[in-house]
């Protein structure tokens, strides 16, 4: 066993834990009494903001409404997404940012087995790496916008160059890869460190015994290292997926507002534009809980896949 | 230290190359911000002549500008108010919530935590269009309450589940002694389980403060009135409609950026330890 333990494999399994401790009878009543007042005022608010609003995004996106009146449509707006060209295409662009996953997985390995080395210095390299992670991506969004802006880093090396500066954002593109670059930035040092857990929990004696049979550097690499860290790499892989689509409103607002066109929209910022600037409701609710769906489905896989993992 | 003891691919003598591609990763990380910090304290002329060199004039007229033209001061102090506000909310409940999870007998329980970790990976998208008609029915939207409220709601699953695990640790012994000396629910909280939880609750407040700072989508749209909004919100703002200022943008991520790098300046210990307990959102 490895003793990195995902948050979502720490989640199932913490679930059926709560509360059962010995107590002796007397006190046992009072004890569940308050055990339930203690965890009331948290489950209410979860409940009331979280659990309820996805119920009624259900009920709204069955529903023609401007917010006060709603109308039973039934499965109109569902119908009018899947026939709605937008919506293709913004699924498609969210297919192309998934050229990040690879990428940033890709650097986060690299910097990993560097960090594991552990040469002078390592946990000071560590901070720093995990430093985009602290970050809003409203902030890390500008500063890349600004890096590729007309008058920004990126053109002023290209004027120095002598080339004449490029206008990034209006180019689809150029747009996509400014995003997934900053993806790449943002992300791959926290994964970094997720893996440099898993290098961790490799028992040193296999490597000592591989340094023996005279195995080089990239021997090791290969045939020791990728292979136990392939439970930690997969989770990493699954984030990533779900990230991109559920995260990159952020970048997008801050960076594209969807443009292009349509040709930075995401799902998650198409929700917000439909949301707020359409006159139908129940179409962005719509969206959102096809959104939910396919992050459930990707979810119930993850764990599928972990536990099938740690059974052999 | 051990530092330089266990290398476990190579051996001692190939750690220079190794030092040195660290040092170029660290690069890409640091010079971007330097290159922030640098550009934000010259005026935009002095910035255009000579992007990469330092300024010839130093000056602070970004910030002063920030403060007196867009109320970047203003929406600090309120995002500072917000997130303490929350925090403290959420570490309360979470704690009284987690606590009885841990140790006590919990009528219901398995509903509670199967509750909280379903919608704890809930994406924002789907939550905004319910949740902006719920506060609108509450007369919440547009003022910090109903913000609030909502950073509340979707930090406490994370909290909770994450204080659960951490005061599970707790002895039982020690809670049944207080027990004996006729110490209360409250009275056991504060001076047992507080303490004795201490560095987990750290790292839970610092993970929610960065959460809470850091949002965007709920507040820009649960505070449309743009002098009302938070720093995050505010910069994303500034961000989108002075293209050709680089120097006043930059002063804006800085400023923006500031809180989350003394965090991490602070208490790297406890980010760095919470960071293998969950991708929180």
């Amino acid at each position: 066993m490895t003793s990195v333990t995902s948050p979502l494999a720490g989640v199932a399994s913490a679930a059926p834990a709560g509360g059962t401790p010995r107590k002796p009878g007397g006190l046992r009543k009072r004890d569940r009494v308050a055990g339930l007042l203690a965890v009331l005022p948290a489950f209410l608010i979860v409940v009331g903001f979280m659990a309820f609003p996805v119920g009624f995004a259900l009920f709204i996106s069955f529903t023609k409404t401007n917010g006060r009146t709603f109308e039973f449509r039934g499965f109109d707006n569902y119908v009018g997404m899947l026939t709605d060209p937008v919506v293709h295409q913004v699924f498609l662009n969210n297919l192309k940012f998934l050229i990040s996953v690879p990428l940033v997985i890709f650097v986060a390995l690299i910097v990993s087995v560097l960090l594991f080395e552990r040469v002078r210095g390592w946990r000071f390299f560590r901070i720093i790496f995990f430093l985009p992670n602290v970050l809003s991506v409203a902030v890390i969004g500008i500063m890349f916008r600004n890096a590729f802006g007309y008058d920004g880093g990126v053109n002023q090396l290209l004027r120095l160059m002598g080339q004449e500066p490029i206008l990034f954002f209006t180019n689809a593109s150029y747009s996509i890869a400014i995003i997934i670059l900053a993806l790449v930035w943002a992300g791959f040092g926290y994964q970094a460190l997720l893996l440099l857990a898993g290098l961790t929990a490799i028992a040193p004696s296999v490597y000592e015994a591989a340094a023996l049979d005279g195995a080089g550097w990239w021997q090791r690499l290969w045939f020791i290292t990728l292979p136990n860290i392939r439970r930690v790499l997969g989770f990493v892989f699954i984030i990533n997926v779900l990230y991109t689509f559920t995260s990159l409103f952020g970048f997008v607002y801050v960076m594209t507002a969807g443009g292009p066109g349509y040709d930075t929209t995401t799902i998650d910022y198409l929700v917000y534009l439909r949301a707020f600037s359409s006159s139908n409701l129940g179409s962005g609710a719509a969206l959102a809980v096809i959104l939910f769906l396919f992050i459930g489905i990707l979810t119930l896989i993850q764990n599928r896949v972990f536990r099938l993992q740690e059974e052999d | 230290m051990s530092d330089v003891i266990s290398s476990r691919l190579s051996g001692r003598r190939s750690q220079w190359p190794i030092f040195i591609a660290l040092v170029l990763v660290a690069a890409t990380i640091i010079y971007p911000l330097y290159f922030v910090l640098i550009t934000s304290l010259r005026p935009n002329p002095d910035y255009l002549a000579d992007p990469f060199g330092l300024p010839g004039t130093w000056s602070l007229e970004n910030y002063v500008k920030l403060i007196q033209v867009y109320g970047v001061d203003r929406a600090f102090l309120n995002s500072l108010m917000v997130c303490s506000v929350a925090v403290v909310v959420v570490l309360v409940l979470a704690s009284i919530a987690g606590y009885a999870l841990a140790k006590l007998p919990v009528p219901g329980a398995k509903i509670v935590t199967g509750t909280f970790v379903s919608v704890m990976l809930l994406p924002a998208p789907v939550l905004i269009i319910p949740i902006y008609l719920v506060l609108a029915r509450l007369e919440l939207v547009g003022n910090y309450g109903g913000l609030i409220l909502v950073y509340v709601a979707t930090g406490l699953p994370f909290a909770t589940f994450f204080l659960t695990i951490t005061f599970r640790a707790i002895p039982d012994e020690v809670l049944e002694a207080a027990r004996i000396d006729g110490a209360g629910f409250f009275r056991t909280m504060w001076s047992i389980v507080r303490p004795m939880g201490a560095s987990g609750i750290a790292t839970l407040a610092v993970l929610q403060f960065l959460g809470v700072w850091n949002e965007l989508i709920f507040g820009i749209i649960l505070i449309p009135d743009q002098s009302l909004r938070l720093l995050t919100p505010t910069l994303a703002g500034i961000g989108s409609r002075f293209v050709t200022d680089q120097p006043l943008v930059s002063a804006g991520l800085f400023v923006t950026a500031s809180i989350p790098l003394l965090l991490l300046a602070l208490a790297s210990r406890y980010i760095m330890s919470g960071l293998q307990a969950g991708v929180s959102r």
